[in-house]
């Protein structure tokens, strides 16, 4: 036998914990809460294992209860299905105690306490007032009408006032209930868990929605030409300019009043049978060919003109097109040069 | 059965012990077991002591806080708060009532 002070307690808590099976879940749980630590002290006055010193663990268990105040229950003669479903739930919830214990004291010192749960309970008058002000926020998010953004009071009629006064409450209400603890009958608890479950939920979904709306803010504070979510600008894959004439121009660069280059679309062009067409000149248009007001104009580019070149013919006799169509268009006329 | 045994009386009075004890100074409970038994309580068993002290403290009798320790575990130290105080010397008033009364049951009967 090499076990470990730690192995044997584990073991002889858990012999008491299966004695005690007759008992009710919390009360068995309250029971033991302590008997590791106590087993601990036992241990470190020596004098022999658990077993020698402290007697087989239902004995211990039979002691344990009946000067706790409780009368075991004789034990269920054949065990059936449930209680055996029960007992191994009851096991595995132990191991995970043990477990969680185990994580309690290690991660413990990591935050300068002995024990991590000791931390924890100093925040909890922070959760309280986290809960509160979550709480007061999906109250607002289900009477608010979505005509506009939250934002992140609790605005449910739309006004400051309210908003402040919900929030308010809900934070108050949540300190009381906190400082009143977990109700105690077995509905009410249910109900409370399944609150707290609502309200963390609500509260990460919340915090996404908050952030990617902050960031989409942050990209109508400073403009940003570069297509991506967000941008007005992204379904726009190229630029056509024409002067005063209607003449397309080439090779254009566009600056904003920053000096800032506006970039828009794709530097790739394809013509009509979806080819590659290699790229003429820098700057817009990048796709002279798939100009709007000149594809629409067959006569208007004469076979004879290079494909990258703006090119159009004067209106007169060109305006085959319907008659829409060529109110709409720019007039066309000779390429410059 | 008409047994009497020390065991039998003894859960009737461990509560009022393990208070009485805790009067003089805080404790955890191994060294409540331990001044239990030097004081002449031999046969007090660990699992009733340990019992007895989470059913007072369930109870509201008693306070308790971890004391870490360098060598061997964190101790579980037991204090009576007032309300614990409070029992100690109504339970102990009915119990020398009744030591009382015994004892003269004890006395009458050995004469007559």
């Amino acid at each position: 036998m090499n076990l470990t002070a730690q192995d044997e307690i584990a073991v002889y808590v858990e012999g008491v914990r299966q004695a005690l099976a007759g008992l009710p879940a919390t009360v068995r749980d309250e029971l033991l809460e302590d008997l590791p630590e106590h087993l601990a002290e036992v241990l470190a006055e020596g004098g022999g294992s658990l077993h020698e010193r402290l007697g087989p663990p239902d004995a211990y268990a039979a002691e344990l209860s009946a000067s706790a105040g409780f009368v075991l229950g004789t034990p269920i003669e054949p065990p059936g299905d449930q209680s055996r479903i029960a007992a191994t739930a009851a096991r595995h919830r132990a191991r995970i105690d043990r477990a969680l214990r185990r994580a309690d004291e290690r991660v413990g010192p990591v935050l300068g306490y002995p024990r991590a749960s000791e931390f924890l309970t100093l925040l909890r008058p922070a959760w309280w007032v986290l809960r509160g002000y979550l709480a007061a926020m999906a109250v607002a998010f289900m009477l608010h009408d979505h005509s506009s953004p939250l934002g992140l009071l609790p605005r449910a009629g739309g006004d400051d006032f309210t908003a402040v006064f919900l929030l308010t409450l809900g934070i108050l209400g949540s300190i009381w209930l906190g400082r009143r603890g977990q109700p105690a009958a077995r509905w009410p608890r249910r109900l409370f868990r399944f609150g707290t479950a609502f309200l963390v939920i609500f509260a990460v979904v919340g915090f996404f929605e908050v952030d990617s709306a902050a960031q989409r803010d942050s990209y109508y504070d400073q403009v940003s030409y570069t297509p991506g979510p967000g941008n007005p600008y992204s379904d726009i894959r190229d630029v056509y300019v024409y002067d005063g004439q209607g003449r397309l121009q080439v090779g254009v660069q566009l600056y904003d009043q920053n000096g800032q280059p506006i970039r828009l679309g794709e530097a790739i062009c394809w013509d009509a049978h979806g080819n590659e067409v290699p790229i003429a000149n820098p700057g817009y248009p990048y796709c002279p060919v798939q100009a709007p007001f000149q594809s629409a104009e067959p006569t208007a580019a004469p076979s004879g003109e290079p494909s990258g070149a703006p090119s159009g013919e004067p209106s007169t006799g060109s305006s085959t097109g319907s008659a829409g169509d060529s109110e709409k268009r720019p007039a066309p006329t000779t390429p410059p040069a | 059965m008409l047994r009497v045994d020390a065991t039998q009386l003894l859960k009737g009075v461990l509560d009022l012990a393990v208070l009485a004890v805790l009067r003089e100074e805080d404790g955890y409970g191994y060294d409540i077991l331990r001044r239990l038994r030097a004081a002449g309580l031999e046969d007090v068993g660990d699992a009733s002591v340990y019992g007895t002290l989470r059913r007072l403290f369930n109870g509201g009798l008693l306070n308790s806080y971890v004391v870490p320790s360098d060598e061997g575990p964190h101790r579980k130290y037991y204090a009576l708060n007032e309300a614990g105080r409070a029992e100690l010397q109504r339970s102990g008033k009915v119990w020398h009532g009744f030591a009382s009364i015994m004892e003269d049951l004890l006395r009458e009967r050995g004469k007559a």
